[in-house]
């Protein structure tokens, strides 16, 4: 079975000041603030991902460990996940 | 401001204004309704005080306007408020960002930008600046765009507009009766300061007024692109520009110092007004 994939929403823009961003969802017309690990995983999420490419872009950029990373991205992805943000796609 | 060469406003003044097919959901700002993005794409302005509409293409600046006869009893009114969202969306079709802000540059040529809503003290400070002699471009009405690789603000050219407040504040005679709005206008050179069209802000202050003394501090950088999505809110309305107008924010914020400002009656007795607070 293929792992799970998932893509950010197209009505999502996001930009970035000295590692905080700001996510803006046009369709719902909310804003909320990104730290700069949720940046990576966003910006990795341009394109369909599965939840371990993203843990590895999270190792790539960040010198933590592969449980921290793993961590951090599942509590941020669940949060996308939930408001909409991100889509899990076929 | 000079309009770009492709604006092309028609405006029809008709006895009945009829209304669209529109399923989409109304943002209302005050008295003027909004409808923009999906799925039809155009945006669609209407207003409540008197019968009037617009509809603006999704990408160009060009819109048609058809208003009741009877906007002509309230025009100031119309121009401010129907006809000013108008030209944002216009504006923004033509990458110039709509803010809710006042700008001017300092003795030392620095460009500053104070940001807030109608009661927070952008007014009676920019007043007070020009009495000062700095340079002054707008008090209200900014407009964000791209100068090279700087963020610069096109001020739209109008009187400072005081309420009784600022206007004892400032303790100068004079001024332009604004009746219909309770306030009193200044041009910029009746207060002594020069006027320019353009500013490259180096220090943005969020303004809010109360208290005693003046105090300016830094912000973070998540605090200030918050606050700067949050007074230039029409990039939430379409997919229209908005991955630009969103970057052209960050860019301001890159290069500028920001503060949250606390304006107090002590900001009239300071010689260099803002610049003293600054920490």
């Amino acid at each position: 079975m293929n792992p799970k994939r998932y893509l950010r929403h197209p009505d999502l823009r996001l930009t970035a000041l000295e590692g905080e961003g700001v996510v803006l969802h046009l369709k719902s017309r909310k804003y909320f603030s990104v730290n700069e690990t949720g940046l990576v995983v966003l910006e990795a999420l341009k394109e369909p991902r599965t939840f371990d490419e993203l843990v590895a872009a999270i190792l790539t950029e960040y010198d933590v460990s592969a449980e921290m990373a793993t961590e951090t991205t599942r509590g941020f992805l669940d949060h996308c996940l939930a408001t909409a943000v991100v889509d899990e796609i076929a | 401001m000079t309009l770009p060469a492709d604006f092309q406003v028609t405006l029809n003044v008709v006895d009945r204004v009829e209304s669209w097919e529109d399923p989409r959901e109304i943002f209302a700002q005050g008295e003027v309704g909004i409808r923009a993005g999906e799925p039809l794409g155009w945006v669609h302005v209407t207003w409540g005080t008197v019968p009037a509409r617009a509809r603006i293409d999704e990408t160009r600046p060009l819109a048609i306007i058809e208003v009741s006869p009877q906007v002509l009893d309230q025009l100031d009114y119309f121009l401010r408020s129907f006809f000013l969202v108008t030209l944002i969306f216009l504006w923004k079709r033509a990458r110039h960002y709509h803010m809710h802000a006042g700008t001017s540059i300092d003795s030392k040529g620095r460009g500053w930008m104070l940001i807030g809503d109608s009661c927070s003290g952008k007014s009676t400070t920019t007043a007070l600046l020009a009495a000062r002699g700095w340079t002054v471009s707008t008090d209200d009405i900014a407009f964000l765009t791209s100068q090279g690789d700087r963020a610069a603000v096109v001020g739209f050219r109008s009187p400072i507009a005081l309420r009784p407040g600022g206007f004892a504040l400032l303790g100068k005679a004079g001024g332009l009766p604004m009746t219909s709005r309770g306030k009193t206008g200044f041009w910029p050179e009746e207060l002594g300061a020069t006027w320019t069209q353009t500013v490259e802000p180096e220090i943005v202050v969020f303004t809010a007024v109360g208290g005693e003394h003046t105090t300016l501090t830094p912000m973070s950088s998540a605090e200030v692109l918050s606050a700067m999505l949050q007074w230039s809110i029409w990039v939430m309305f379409e997919p229209t520009a908005a991955q630009e107008h969103l970057d052209l924010l960050a860019r301001l914020g890159r290069q500028a110092r920001c503060y949250r400002a606390n304006l107090a009656p002590d900001l009239f007795a300071a010689p260099g007004a803002l610049e003293d607070f600054l920490p």
